[in-house]
Order: C-alpha cells, then structure tokens, then sequence
C-alpha cells in the first residue's frame, strides 16, 4: 500500500470504503493487461458498491483478456481533504494505481446531483476538465448509465457517452480503443471510429448553436456522427451476464445483500416516471434463469438477505413460480427474500405476508397524488379502494405504520389535490381504528413529499416546473390541513430539487455552472450536509444563465430539446400524445391489457415486447 | 444462548486492518455460510450465524493473533476450517487454526504489542530518556471519555496497565515492545503513546503503527 495513503486512512471516517482488497475484488497481472478501464462511481462507495449496474459492467469487463476494470468512487469529505493534502491522486481499489494512468475512466451518471462529483473525481484523479483540454496523454473520459441519455451539462467534460444498457456497448468501445491504440491512432481518430458504434455519443462532434431567446436552434452532427443516437439494449437477459460471483464489501453498504433483476422496462407508463420509458421495451428473465442465478449468488457470497428489484416487482409474470423456486432454497436457510416496489394490491399484499416470517412494523406505499384525478393524470393506477384495502391487510395483521409518498407540484395539480393527500391520509387512519387489533398500540401514518422534478423521455418533458413560492404555499396548504396527531407530515425543502429540475433539462452552456458550483467548494451534492443552494444560484448568476429557463419554462412542443440527439426508443410523439391524456385525465391501459405503440418494440426487432416467458 | 466451543486464531494485515469490530464478524458469519461450513445460529425472528470476536481491534491495527468464537455444527473437522476458510476470505485475514475452546475468554489477562513509533526526520534525541521517565513513574493518571459517567469521562490509572516494557530504536524510529492489560478495561496502545509524549511535541511521533503479537491468560502463559 502507498506509504502515503497508510498514512490518511487512520484519520478518515470508514477507511475500508477506500482500501479495496474484499472477497472476489478481481486482481490481474499488468503484464498481461494491455488496457486498463476505471470504473468511477461519483458517489461514495457504500451507494456505488449497492448499484447492480456496476457489478455488472465490472464482471463484463473483467472477463475481456487483457483489460482491467478497476473501480474507483467519490472520497467523503474528510478524505478528500488528505488526499489534497498529501497530494495522492485519485486511485483505483484495485490497483491502488492513479486513475489519471489508465486509458479510459468511465463514469456511471445515475442522477444529476452527483455530477459536481465527476468534476471534482477528475480534478482529484489530476485530468484535466474540459474534453478539449484533454490530448493523446490523458485518459478517455466516459460517461454511462440513466443520466448519460440527457448529460448535456457534461458535455464539455465527457468525451463519449454510452447509451444505454452496457454489457455489450461497452466492450465494444473498449475493443474499438485497444485497436485504435494499436495503430497509433489519435484521440480524435478514435472518436471518429467510436462514433460508427451504435449506442456511442460523441458530444464534441456536434455543433451547437441556439436561438437569440435562449433556445436550442441545431444540433448538427460532424465527424461523421449520426443525427440521432439509438440506445443499446440486451434483446435477451437470460444469457446476459448476471455476477453471481460478484464483490462482497468488507464493510457495510447500503444495499448490502443478493440483488437479483427481475426484468428491465415497465408495463405501468406512470407519466412522471423517466426510468418507465427510458428502460423500455420490457424483458424479463425466466423464472428458471432467476432461481438459479439467486441461489448461486447467495451461495457465493454468504449473502443471508435478498432483493428481488424492478421497477414494479409485482408485475413479473411468473413471480408466485419464482417464489417457490427461492423460498425451497432459501427458507430452510434462513435467507430472507424481500420484494420492494409493490404495488397495493390484493395480489402483492398476499405475496408480502408469504414472506414475511416475522410481523412487519411498517409499511410504506406510494400513491404519489392525493386524488383520483390526479392520479389517472400521471396514469398511477392505484385507486383509493386498492390502497385502503391494502391497508387493512396490514393492519388487521398488526401493522402499526404507514408510510405515504406523495409528489407535490405535478401537473394540472390543484389545491383540491393537495388536500386530498391529508383526506386520504385521514381514512388511512380510519382503516386502522376499524380494523387494528389493538388500538392501545397507536399507529403513526407518516405522509411524505416531494418536490416533481420534469424529466426528459416523459411525457411531461415539456412541463414547467412550479415556483419554490408556490411549492411552499403547497407545502403549508398540507400542513393545514393536517390535525391529526397520529399523522405526521415530512417535506423536502425544495431547493435541490429546483437545480435538478435546471440540470435535468439542461443544455451543454450549463457545464459553466457545474465548473463555477465546483470550483466554489461544490461536491457531493446530493447530501444535504453538502448541498448548498445559494452556491448554485450564485453559479448560475456568473454563468449568465437563468435557473428558471430550464426548470420553470414550459417548453412547445416545437421546440428543439437538448437531448434530442438521444433515441431512448419510445418515440416523442407518443409522449406528446400521453402529455395530452394527462392533461384529459384519461388513464392510458398498461401494456399488457394492451400495447399503445410507443415505439420501444423497434429496438427488439422480430421480438415481442413483454414477451411471455413463463 | 449456547456457549461457544470453538475458537479460530487469525491474521488482520494488510488491506485488512481497515476492516472494523463489527464488519469483520459480518465477515466472518458469510464466510462461514460461503465455506459451507454450518455453525451455531442465533434464535428469533432474525436467525443468523454468531460469531464473537472477544477482543475488539481498532483499525488500523494489524495482529497475528485475533480470536474468534463460534460454534461448528457441520462435522467439518477442525483442521480442515482453516483452508476451506481461508478460500473464501478476503485479502488480510487469514485463519491459522481452528481449535476447541478450553479456557474462557474473560481469563485472558494481557496482550503483547509491537509499536512502532515512526519519526520522519529520524528519532529525536529525548524520546529513549522519556520513556524511561514515563515507565519509571508511580502512576499516570488521564481521563478517558466515557458515556455512562455523569462526567463524561473515567479517570485511569495507565502505569499499573503495562506489564512489560521494552524499546530499540531503529533507523527511522524506535520500536517499543509492550505487554498491556488486555480487558476491564484494556489499555489500547495509542491511549499510552498519547500519554507518553504529552506536553512534548518534539517527541510526538508522526506516525504510530501498531501490532498485536500474542495474548497471554492469567497463569501468564500463552492463551489458546
């Protein structure tokens, strides 16, 4: 270990996050590594190590001879400070070699706020920031994941974005590098090859030029980079690599335990909900694939807990099958198996308490709107009956709290909407004094909000956000109506989720803002002991771009939109189209009862959608 | 809750010395499972494998000579815990034997300790003459934190805590070899050198790097 880094690391809080060394890290012999990758996380390792999508790409990568993934993730504060101090560049676990060293350093963009994070990765890696500061001596800088579809405020930074699921993209760009690196090729050259792979964006190689009201005129490709981007997708996850061997962390994560996916895409199409569209056509694993991949991975890890995750887990066909298969396994074990992002239905209510061995304290639903207008507006199928009945289940079964997320500020939302999140919350608790089995106990029905953040690839893509005033008036507009006592209400203050609504929509004149928030001490934003919203503001102010015109400005559909260039496969006259049956409060099936067409099936040709799989 | 009948002696070094108290019995009750070697389970709703480790180290320190507790319920034998063990654990920790407890852990009394005190502008004159000061003292007397006192310390008395005491000095900086109290209370190695030098910066080393060599049981014999 680097004398230097032994030196910090009895000084910072949980130094293990940043020594790598845990079971099933992947070590190689640089002799026989000719490209080395660093997978950069910008967060802290406890939400990097907890993300699927990353064991997967370092399980894929791995397996390529001769390149080395490595990872590497945002030091907390107190490390940052010694790394400064000491001088160490940013390392990967592995290795403990600088990143800066590598030939690529890729970072995996899962929400807006962590992107002050990749600025401040690179400055501590000592890259430079800008794309085209960068020569043949630096390292390709990447960029994948959720975000990497609407990265526009990056772009200045990024060399190539990845669109799309990874486990293929990926090893192709890596491959087209080494050949590229190979020939002695340029930086320039390579992109220029690079950009013939589909699912690569090159933002360098489109030019950009904007409107005197601020809008976005063009975006004209060059360098022979195609006008629009398809995002790359695995048409088939059940011989899609899946880590069963996969790192177990010396030290306490946050999803600490066995993540089996389920399938990728939703059948729902919720209006508000970006990974909705973004993850479509829908592709599920079979219940066969899954029994085994789960029972392996616990196996090899020691894991005594598993998740099954998907957008909506309820939604997985053979489910009631797949349970069986796991719980043969797991049970006699004592493995536990839990199932978030339930639906409240009767369905999913009978799967939870078959799990659930021990009686569940707590249970938390999401009905995001206070009425049934609103709800079929942003087309959340779950009625007041659903959830009510829900309910009772759990509290007939001795369940003593509630949770409730709502949204505040989604479209077309009025005043009688927002009451109606303390109504509902009200005969949440009626259905508890009718029918709990102990009333001595109390119940807390805890109601939660948050502020609606517009996403690209939604339906409400085109939507203003409201004002901080007017959230605020909502805000208090709750509060008043609140006078139970066994109801309690939490809120978000809304400032992060204002810059997240201007990063979200973006375009690429916003990397002055990142540039300006970072060099005035911005980092890990997504933690409020971090956040600071005046320094953002203050950013926008020295920038000379205006907050507002990207957060609360609704856009005509006419209008050329910055990440346009992006091709997430449901097409942008279909969510214009679901915009309208928003705004006509008229729910939109789920794609089971029937498929509307929203053009995702085209990035699975000859294939069907949602294919049953049994 | 059943008494635990065995005992793994193990390694902490290297990357693994980060590992803290409780992360590295969750360490060890997966390895276990990955082993496939069956063990005592707690009871309750929340069954899962137990594992004690009786004498926390801090992080950062490295020893030769952790203990943990356990209870074997597959018919592993017990030579053979260590390799199917060792497979299965990260980088650092490494099990060397694997043995049916005799004496209880609370008759363990003292542990040996390697410290090495590391001064980069090479060792100053002072530090060999006030360690022997130090030693040679009736008591030293420091207030350590502590949340169950209404004062929010304990007072502790270190000198009657060392057992042994011994330095070389080396190129970059003296070695001290200590034999410490172990537990009720223990006296951690960094506590001591704390004392040592305080009040005398010119002496305070810049870094500390500690070790644990071996532990000892009342009798004063090395404890199994």
């Amino acid at each position: 270990m680097n004398p230097k880094l032994e030196r910090i690391l009895p000084r910072v809080q949980k130094p293990a996050r940043y020594t790598g060394g845990e079971y099933r890290e992947i070590q190689k012999d640089k002799a026989e590594v000719d490209t080395r990758f660093a997978f950069c996380f910008p967060d802290t390792y406890e939400i990097g190590m907890s993300n699927l999508g990353m064991r997967i790409l370092y399980g894929v990568i791995n397996e390529m001879d001769g390149v080395w993934c490595e990872r590497c993730f945002a030091p907390w504060g107190d490390m940052e400070e010694e790394l400064r101090r000491a001088e160490l560049p940013l390392f990967a676990l592995e290795s403990g070699d600088p990143i800066r060293d590598f030939d690529l350093v890729a970072f995996s963009l899962g929400y807006e706020m962590a992107y002050t994070n990749v600025l401040n990765m690179l400055d501590l890696a000592g890259i430079p920031l800008y794309a085209a500061q960068r020569d043949e001596d630096w390292p390709i800088v990447c960029a994948g994941g959720t975000c990497a579809y609407h990265a526009e405020p990056l772009a200045d930074f990024i060399d190539l974005f990845f669109l799309g699921e990874g486990e293929e993209l990926d090893p192709e760009v890596i491959e087209c590098y080494r050949a590229c690196k190979k020939q002695g090729k340029s930086k320039t050259e390579f992109l220029e090859e690079a950009v013939k792979i589909p699912g690569v964006y090159v933002p360098a190689f489109y030019q950009v030029a904007y409107n005197e009201d601020g809008t976005l005129r063009s975006m004209t490709p060059t360098h022979g980079a195609p006008a629009r981007v398809t995002k790359r997708i695995i048409k088939d996850l059940d011989s899609a690599y899946y880590p069963t061997h996969t790192i177990v962390p010396s030290t306490e994560i946050v999803h600490d335990r066995v993540m089996l996916e389920l399938f990728r895409g939703c059948i729902r199409g919720c209006r508000f909900c970006q990974a909705g569209y973004c993850y479509r056509p829908v592709r599920a694993k079979t219940s066969e694939t899954l029994v085994r991949q789960g029972i392996e991975a616990c196996i090899d890890s020691g894991y005594q807990e598993m998740t099954l995750t998907s957008l909506s887990s309820s939604d997985y066909r053979p489910l009631t099958c797949l349970l069986d298969g796991l719980l043969d396994y797991c049970e006699p074990r004592n493995i536990n198996i839990s199932l978030p992002s339930l639906r409240a239905d009767g369905f999913s209510m009978g799967i939870m308490q078959r799990l659930q061995k021990a009686r569940k304290s707590s249970m938390t639903f999401a009905p995001e709107a206070g009425t049934q207008r609103l709800r079929d507006a942003i087309n959340k199928n779950v009625t007041e009956d659903d959830l009510l009945q829900s309910c009772r289940t759990v509290f007939q079964g001795g369940c003593s709290a509630v949770k409730l997320y709502f949204m505040l500020g989604l479209p077309t939302e009025t005043d009688e909407d927002v009451e109606g999140i303390a109504a509902l919350a009200d005969k949440v608790f009626q259905s508890w004094r009718t029918y709990t089995p102990n009333r001595s106990k109390g119940v807390r029905i805890t109601i939660s909000t948050s502020f609606f953040v517009p996403k690209p690839f939604t339906p409400f893509q085109w939507e203003k956000q409201i004002s901080m005033e007017e959230y605020r008036r909502r805000v208090n507009l709750l509060r008043s109506c609140i006078h139970n006592r066994s109801i309690v209400y939490n809120w978000h203050d809304g400032d992060a989720s204002y810059v997240e609504a201007a990063l979200a929509r973006g375009d690429r004149r916003m990397s002055r803002v990142l540039e300006e928030v970072w060099r005035s001490g911005g980092r890990l934003d997504s933690w409020s002991e971090y956040f600071d919203f005046q320094r953002w503001m203050d950013a926008f102010q020295k920038a000379g771009l205006d907050p507002d015109f990207y957060a609360c400005r609704e856009r005509p559909r006419c209008e050329l939109l910055p990440w346009s260039v992006s091709d997430v496969g449901v097409r942008q006259d279909y969510l214009w189209q679901e915009r309208e049956q928003a705004y006509r409060g008229v729910i939109t099936p789920d794609c089971r009862v029937k498929c509307m067409g929203c053009g995702a099936t085209r990035l699975i040709p000859g294939e069907k959608c949602d294919a049953d799989r049994g | 809750m059943a008494g635990h009948k065995n005992r793994l002696r193990f390694r902490k070094e290297g990357r693994g010395v980060y590992i803290s108290h409780l992360d590295s019995m969750a360490l060890f009750q997966r390895a276990f499972l990955r082993a496939g070697i069956a063990i005592w389970q707690t009871r309750g709703f929340n069954q899962h494998s137990f594992v004690s480790i009786p004498l926390p180290l801090s992080v950062g320190y490295s020893s030769q000579c952790e203990l943990l507790e356990f209870t074997l319920e597959s018919d592993t034998p017990l030579n053979e815990v260590p390799a199917q063990l060792n497979a299965t654990l990260p980088e650092g920790i490494v099990v060397e034997r694997c043995y049916e407890a005799e004496t209880p852990v609370k008759r363990i009394a003292a542990i040996d300790w390697s410290v090495q005190l590391e001064y980069d502008g090479g060792t100053p004159e002072g530090v060999r003459p006030a360690l022997e000061d130090f030693f040679a003292r009736e008591s030293c007397v420091i207030q350590k934190p502590s949340k169950k006192s209404k004062k929010g310390y304990t007072e502790l008395d270190l000198i009657p805590m060392v057992y042994q005491w011994d330095a070389a000095e080396e190129e970059n900086g003296v070695n001290l070899h200590l034999r410490l109290m172990a537990q009720n209370p223990g006296l951690n190695p960094a506590v001591l050198v704390g004392a040592l030098f305080d009040g005398r910066p010119e002496l305070t080393p810049d870094f500390v790097r500690c070790h644990r060599n071996e532990i000892y049981g009342a009798d004063g014999g090395i404890f199994r």
